[in-house]
């Protein structure tokens, strides 16, 4: 049960998109994610649609896999949707009973702020589809990298990460083992409210938390034992490089970019 | 030639936690010649694994004096060249490998000391190649069996190309398949590489296989030479409550029974000769 958790969500793949530098797809999401808020108008909905839905297809990924990363945010995109349609202010009035009043204006701004959130997760998906999780803290790493002067830990960052994407299947299998061991003593973990659920868990986390604690203290001993000493003077087995195909990507989220501000400061 | 590590009066002394001074270690004098493989057993307790941590400088002794390659372990300007000397493989295989990947794990400690960034890759192959886990290089260390695990972590201080590899107790947590893995990789690296072995064990038949055995209680060596020597004494083993290999346990009751038997028989197979004889 619990060792059916993956981690992340990477979807192994050859395509142009699994191939760019994670440096490349992270920078690219966040500037995507700045290009959908400057969206206003139809045209610009239209353009972002039409270019993520050319990234899904670019990055070969099953189109139902990336469409069903928005099911745990549903419940989100269909409130903001309605409260937006409800609370929305505008004078052409469509639909109205007693206090519930939907405007023109209203709808047209639920769907584009809905659509803004699902073309947000959609991108996003793609970037931790593509990327494995071991690629894209090397990525983290690298960019964060400028901002040690002004006392940014991103070495420390990224071996926390790498530390905790080594250690979660394994404690997984611990917890697994402890419910195991519990049950076996007479512990009932499934009756009860949700407080008496809650204070079930106790005899699960206990043990875990304290073996966790024994496992960081053998690791830190072990990592010194192997001469690590911070991030100072470290080399990197895998070195991240730029290659043209990151730069094509970084003129294509440019012109992208370019696009949006001209459909909104001069709209067709 | 100069011995590889010495150890001269070496003692290390903690308070506990109900502030009692212990001492771990007592004036212990060991030479450490390189390439030999040395099988260190004793009680819990003993001190074995307390000795372990002081040949790479994770403990620092409190008297006496811990040599490693001519190097103290108390000057701080040699640490880092002693844990490139002396690496250390421990207990609990899922608790020391690092990366999430097997070959990123492997090239942990040659990050650590700044070996530039081409010549990780072939070290890293190289090593893997060593233990016999080319084939794993891909793979997610917790998706592997203990011994492979194990070999993962030996690789990890193969690749850094020590003089001497200590391991505290590395096959405790293992199955039998898994020992006998671990076994191997020791006496394939010890040589192909003549890469110096500590080997803490509670396993009398892995310390049978050494080239020397030394015996601790009470953080003092009290009796060491080659396992025949050490494992035919079955009566003082007993007393420090380790046991002697069945087939020494036998051969000493049978001299006692009045049969005369040659001394040193520690396996099953020296047994089964002299008796046929």
């Amino acid at each position: 049960m619990l060792s059916d958790i993956t981690l992340g969500q990477y979807y192994p793949g050859n395509s142009v998109i699994h191939h760019l530098d994670p440096r490349t797809k992270i920078l690219g999401t966040l500037l995507f994610i700045i290009a959908i808020f400057m969206a206003t108008n139809t045209a610009g909905y239209i353009f972002l649609c039409v270019f993520v839905m050319a990234v899904i297809l670019a990055s070969r990924l099953p189109v139902g896999m990336v469409f069903r990363s928005l099911k745990p945010l549903a419940f989100i995109i269909i409130l903001t949707m309605a409260l937006h349609f409800f609370m929305g202010e505008g004078e052409q009035v469509l639909f109205e009973w007693k206090f519930l009043r939907i405007t023109q204006e209203g709808l047209a701004m639920g769907i584009k702020m809905s659509l803004r959130l699902v073309l947000l997760l959609l991108i996003s998906s793609v970037l931790t589809f593509t990327t494995s999780p071991i690629v894209l803290t090397d990525g983290i790493e690298s960019l964060l990298n400028p901002f040690k002067r002004i006392g940014v830990p991103a070495h420390e960052l990224a071996m926390m990460m790498t530390i905790a994407l080594r250690f979660i299947p394994t404690l997984i299998e611990e917890t697994d083992r402890i419910i195991k061991a519990q049950t076996a003593r007479g512990a009932d973990f499934s009756s009860g409210n949700l407080l008496q659920k809650a204070k079930n868990m106790l005899p699960v986390l206990i043990p875990l938390f304290i073996s966790a604690f024994r496992r960081a203290d053998e690791l830190a001993i072990a990592m010194e034992a192997r001469c690590y000493r911070g991030g100072e003077g470290r080399t990197r087995m895998h070195e991240l490089a730029y290659t043209k195909v990151d730069v094509g990507a970084f003129v294509l989220i440019v012109v992208v970019m370019a696009i949006m501000a001209a459909l909104r400061w001069w709209p067709l | 030639m100069q011995p590889l590590i010495e150890l001269q009066d070496l003692t290390h002394a903690y308070t506990d936690a109900e502030n009692n001074q212990v001492l771990a270690l007592q004036k212990l004098n060991l030479q450490i010649e390189q390439g030999e493989f040395l099988a260190v057993i004793g009680a819990n307790g003993c001190g074995k694994s307390t000795l372990a941590k002081h040949l790479n400088a994770l403990l620092l002794p409190t008297g006496g004096k811990c040599l490693v390659n001519g190097m103290d372990t108390q000057d701080e300007s040699h640490l880092w060249d002693i844990r490139q000397t002396v690496g250390m493989v421990f207990q609990n295989p899922d608790n020391q490998i690092v990366a999430a990947v097997v070959e990123e794990d492997v090239a942990f400690g040659l990050e650590n000391i700044g070996v530039p960034h081409a010549e990780i890759r072939p070290r890293v192959e190289t090593a893997l190649k060593a233990v016999d886990m080319s084939a794993y290089a891909l793979h997610a260390p917790h998706l592997l069996s203990g011994g492979q695990k194990q070999r993962v972590a030996i690789a990890g201080v193969v690749a850094l190309e020590p003089r001497c590899i200590v391991m505290d107790e590395p096959t405790a947590m293992l199955d039998p398949l898994g020992r006998k893995e671990i076994m191997a990789t020791v006496k394939k690296l010890q040589r192909e590489k003549q890469i110096t072995f500590v080997y803490i064990t509670h396993y009398m038949n892995e310390a049978m296989q050494a080239d020397r055995v030394i015996v601790m209680d009470h953080g003092q060596i009290v009796m060491q030479g080659k396992p025949a020597e050490v494992f035919s004494r079955v009566a003082e083993l007993q007393t420090l409550h380790l046991e002697a290999p069945l087939a020494a346990t036998v051969a000493a009751d049978l001299r006692h029974a009045g049969l005369s038997l040659p001394r040193d028989i520690i396996t099953n197979e020296e047994l089964a000769a002299a008796l046929c004889r």
